[in-house]
């Protein structure tokens, strides 16, 4: 009987947002593929916060009891999640004894413009320094993703001894699924975290949600509101005043811009606005990531987008139902899929 | 415009702000501030400092951002760069001493995200890794001006608040004064400052640490000694850079050794102050040359200059400094309580040489007058309740005077009080001052902190009072010039002559006159005298009763109501005094002097309050020789016995006699005019 496969996740677990819900997800997935250990890494990063949510929630399910702090982290496959953790840190803190470690990159290395992301080679030599490990991979969240890594490498030298997972380790998103409302108005909305990075300027802020739309909800708004802007066709509501559900309610486009430095490295509001029965509009690089489930414009393009399918239902529960078709590229199994080529190099290697 | 923001809004980040838009504004480039980042809390001498640049931003397109001291990016700084209306190219940098790339990728990246745009990054900590502790590392604007030779080296000494508590600092700040090699000034923390002020003994020239720009202090500095205990602030530290890069000389008495342990050009000096005096005189001051050579020879890696940020940033060759002043002597004369002040100036600028250039600046009571006269008058702010702080009339005037006036202008004020504007203007464009102040002050008045700007003036001319008891000496030394009495002219007419035409001009006949100058009720409600007054010159047939008040000026309405009594606002009221039989008046200087000078018959009936003068010693001084009379302001019934014996009892008369006999010093109007009218007021 061949030994089940050790597999130690490395991570903080008080990382906020949708990040946390896939990496839960993930979690029940690799369960299936060897035994789970979690260790929790208590970075100055996220300092204050409590464990996120979902990951308890996944933790109870599996009835893992994450280690905090451990001083040696020794599996056959060690997944550490965002590296980026470990930017305002001196050392970190454990030693990795492993045959694979993979470090999952869900912060891009480069911002639009080749600008460095985080200090990436900083984080990726404190894990080096702690690891002794066969084989170091980094594992981009996205083709964008992989796209800065690609870049920053290119710019900073390639980190000696790190090779790039050719698999994207991308966010599950096992949303509910629901059907795209028959009579669509234009009520537009966005969500997302209160952060500057994701925001345009207010210039195209009043392009996408202009006076004369039935509604524009913001959710995470809370820099706008302390702004004290006088946009009184504007719904501000501060990150967390609604559930997601309540706020996908009150629309039926989601029109999604960052501010032009910055850029998603998965997208994951946007799977959950598609999964939700919503047109969603972005960037076309931000788009691309989801084939043409999400219409890929600039801000000026968005009023036309917005009245065309409004005048037309059935363009828009075809655009709907191509965005709910493109998720299915982000479903467990498909993750379970790439995960399990993974596990099985490991497990092989490890068997051997 | 380019906008200088800092990382962070707190007091050390608004500092480094207002410190790196000065040593920019210095070099010709339009830096502003955003005026709704000022704290609530910024103590006084750092509001001063900051008005130059703050800008309502309302409507304001902005063509560059600064961010400086960006070591750490706060929340509210990138709220409020959101709000900004910038230009779409404008480009923006930040610029700070991060301690690892991680926090320079943060400041970066968050500003980015804040205003869209990319900015360039510079790291001082790159540029100059050895920086004096607590410097931003924003260094000096420009090389410091040379002193003129044979001039007094300035000794900058700044202490911190516990050197001050040290037994025996005192002694030696005073043997400091007295160094006739140097001139010291003594740089102190906020509130030691006002406790050393505050003591009998002092050194003359005391500032606060925040009483000037850094870089102001720094120029005014020959020779800087940092002396005390603890960590160098930010803004210690930025004038010992100043001072290292105006090649000057800094010598470090800290007691841990905060400067001189770094490799900066600085001289270690001796930890103890006593030790100070001697140090100075026998190591330093011969050597000053020798030492400056080395300090420009040196290569210091802590030093920056602000050329090379200004290169790094993409700023263009900096516009022509301003240009020096074309010598222009500016008059301001404070306000006090009526206009005396600005009569006396005026009285000194008509005995100047008619070539030179000169100009008043002045409170709206004067201009009227000022202008009248025909000179040039900078309209100054007067104190109001209605302004929000207590002293925003004076920062409005600082912003007007550092406008108006120019490196190579002179500066001559004539008050008793030392505004923080005219003392910040005179230091920081580095102006020759002179100061003209009357001796005369009251019991109480004469303290070392009434008198503690007076260092910053290059000549303290004081007009003397006729009678030799009522001139106190208030300081000593050769920049106290002392001139006669400075006295209105007689009137160009006679007597008869300006009877005559005010009665053509009244068009009623009249055969005494009285003249009432008793002031329009700032100073002190003389409403009771004014209406005994006209009660009597009523009951006299034949009387006019004159009551004089400036332009302006208001009297109760109620003396409207006599028919003797006629209320005259003019500025011609020595004329009808020497014209009348009888003067009823304050005791003010000019007033007072016009009186005997022009042997007048008058009861003068003294105005007291604690900032005032002491008219009542004054007034008594003539009483008691017999050349007046003195009726103090509650005394209604002796005032009526006065003017009766004045009009009916051959009073007048006598005091006329005696004036005539009487041999008053000569008038100083002229002495006073040739001394500011001198090329080398030192």
């Amino acid at each position: 009987m061949r030994t089940p496969l050790r597999i130690a996740y490395v991570l903080d677990p008080r990382f906020p947002g949708g990040t946390s819900s896939a990496v839960a997800a993930e979690l029940k997935v690799a369960a299936r593929f060897g035994r789970i250990t979690v260790h929790a890494v208590e970075g100055s990063m996220f300092r204050g916060r409590t464990v996120a949510p979902a990951l308890e929630t996944a933790f109870d399910d599996l009835g893992i009891e994450p280690v905090w702090d451990a001083p040696v982290i020794s599996a056959d496959l060690v997944i550490l999640h965002n590296p980026a953790f470990l930017k305002f840190e001196r050392q970190f803190g454990a030693r990795i004894f492993c045959r694979d470690l993979i470090a999952v990159t869900h912060e891009n290395f480069e911002r639009p413009g080749g600008v460095e992301g985080f200090d990436a080679a900083k984080c990726l030599a404190l894990i080096d320094r702690a690891t002794l490990a066969l084989r170091k991979h980094v594992a981009p969240v996205s083709a964008a993703n992989r796209r800065t890594l690609a870049g920053w490498f290119a710019r900073q030298g390639a980190p000696a001894g790190w090779q790039v997972l050719p698999d994207d380790w991308f966010n599950i998103c096992a949303f509910e699924t629901l059907p795209p409302t028959a009579t669509p108005a234009d009520r537009r909305g966005r969500h997302s975290r209160a952060g500057f990075e994701k925001f345009p300027s207010l210039e195209i802020m009043d392009r996408c949600f202009p006076a004369h739309a039935g509604a524009n909800v913001i959710l995470g708004a809370d820099g706008l509101i302390a702004q004290r802007l006088a946009r009184p066709h504007w719904t501000l509501l501060p990150f967390g005043a609604k559930s997601v559900e309540e706020y996908f309610g009150m629309i039926d486009f989601m029109v999604y811009f960052t501010s032009p430095a910055w850029r998603e490295s998965f997208g994951r509001v946007l799977a959950e606005a598609m999964a939700a029965g919503k047109v969603v509009i972005s960037d076309p690089a931000t788009a691309e990531s989801f084939g043409g489930g999400v219409i890929g414009a600039a801000p000026d393009e968005v009023d036309a987008i917005v009245a065309r399918h409004v005048a037309e239902p059935k363009l828009y529960r075809a655009q709907v139902a191509r965005g709910q078709a493109a998720m299915a590229r982000f479903s467990a199994e498909a993750f379970a899929a790439m995960f399990g080529a993974v596990a099985d190099r490991a497990g092989g290697r490890a068997a051997a | 415009m380019i906008l200088i923001e800092a990382g962070e809004r707190t007091d050390q980040g608004f500092e480094a702000k207002v410190h790196f838009a000065a040593q920019l504004s210095a070099r010709g480039h339009p830096a502003v501030i955003d005026d709704t980042t000022l704290p609530e809390t910024l103590e006084r001498g750092g509001r001063y400092e900051a008005a130059p640049y703050l800008r309502d931003l309302t409507g304001a397109r902005i063509d560059r951002l600064i961010v400086v001291a960006a070591e750490a990016v706060a929340e509210p700084v990138l709220i409020r760069l959101r709000q900004i209306d910038f230009a779409p190219e404008a480009p923006v940098t930040v610029i700070g001493r991060f301690p690892e790339r991680q926090s320079r990728i943060s400041a970066q990246s968050k500003i980015a995200y804040a205003t869209g745009r990319e900015p360039q990054v510079i790291d001082l900590a790159a540029l100059a890794p050895a920086a004096l502790p607590g410097s931003t590392g924003l260094s000096a604007a420009a090389p410091l001006p040379d002193q003129a030779a044979g001039q007094v080296p300035n000794l900058i000494l700044l202490l911190t608040a516990d050197a001050l508590a040290e037994p025996g600092t005192l002694a030696t700040l005073l043997a400091l004064d007295h160094l006739p090699s140097l001139r010291l000034h003594v740089v102190l923390p906020g509130r030691a400052r006002d406790h050393l002020k505050a003591l009998p003994f002092a050194p003359a020239r005391i500032l606060g640490l925040a009483d000037l720009a850094p870089a102001a202090l720094a120029q005014l500095a020959d020779v800087a000694v940092v002396a005390g205990e603890g960590a160098p602030s930010d803004r210690l530290a930025a004038i010992a850079t100043d001072v290292i890069a105006g090649g000057r000389t800094l010598i470090d008495c800290t007691m841990d050794a905060a400067f001189a342990g770094t490799n900066a050009p600085v001289l270690r000096g001796p930890q103890h102050l006593a030790a100070l005096p001697n140090y100075l005189s026998h190591t330093v001051l011969p050597n000053r040359a020798e030492i400056a050579r080395r300090v420009a020879e040196s290569s210091w890696a802590g030093l920056l200059r602000i050329e090379t940020l200004e290169t790094m940033i993409g700023l263009t060759a900096p516009v022509a400094p301003e240009p020096a002043g074309t010598g222009r002597i500016l008059f301001l004369p404070t306000n006090g309580n009526g206009l005396g002040h600005a009569r006396r100036a005026m009285l000194v600028v008509r005995e100047m040489p008619k070539e030179r250039e000169i100009a008043f600046a002045a409170f709206p009571s004067c201009i009227p007058m000022l202008s009248a006269a025909g000179y040039d008058c900078l309209p100054l702010v007067s104190k109001s309740r209605v302004h929000g702080v207590e002293h925003a009339n004076d920062l409005v005037n600082f912003m007007r005077l550092r406008r108006a006036l120019r490196e190579g202008d002179r500066l001559v004020f004539d008050g008793g009080y030392v505004f923080d504007s005219i003392h910040r203007t005179i230091l920081e464009k580095r102006l020759e001052a002179t100061w003209i102040r009357r001796g005369l002050w009251q019991a109480g008045q004469i303290t070392p902190s009434a008198l503690h700007r007076e260092g910053t003036f290059a000549q303290v001319i004081v007009p003397e009072e006729a009678f030799p008891e009522l001139n106190t000496d208030l300081s000593f030394g050769r920049h106290i010039r002392k001139v006669g009495p400075i006295v209105g002219d007689r009137p160009a007419h006679d007597a008869a002559t300006t009877r005559a035409k005010l009665a053509e001009r009244l068009g009623r006949e009249f055969r005494e006159l009285v003249v009432t100058m008793l002031g329009g009720g700032v100073a002190a409600d003389r409403t009771a005298q004014m209406q005994l007054l006209s009660a009597l010159c009523e009951r006299r047939k034949g009387c006019l009763h004159l009551t004089l008040i400036w332009p302006g000026s208001t009297v109760p309405p109620a003396l409207y109501g006599w028919k003797n009594t006629l209320v005259c606002q003019t500025r011609n009221a020595p004329d009808y005094a020497a014209a009348a039989d009888l003067v009823v008046t304050a005791a003010g200087y000019n007033s007072f002097h016009e009186v005997l000078y022009h042997r007048l018959p008058a009861i003068f009936v003294p105005q007291m309050a604690g900032f005032m003068d002491d008219q009542d010693r004054r007034a008594r001084a003539a009483s008691d020789r017999g050349l007046a009379v003195t009726v103090a302001a509650e005394e209604l019934l002796l005032l009526e016995r006065e003017v009766t014996a004045f009009l009916d009892g051959g009073k007048g008369a006598e005091l006329r006699s005696a004036l005539a006999a009487v041999d008053l010093p000569k008038c100083g109007n002229k002495a006073a005019a040739d001394l500011v009218a001198a090329e080398d007021w030192r």
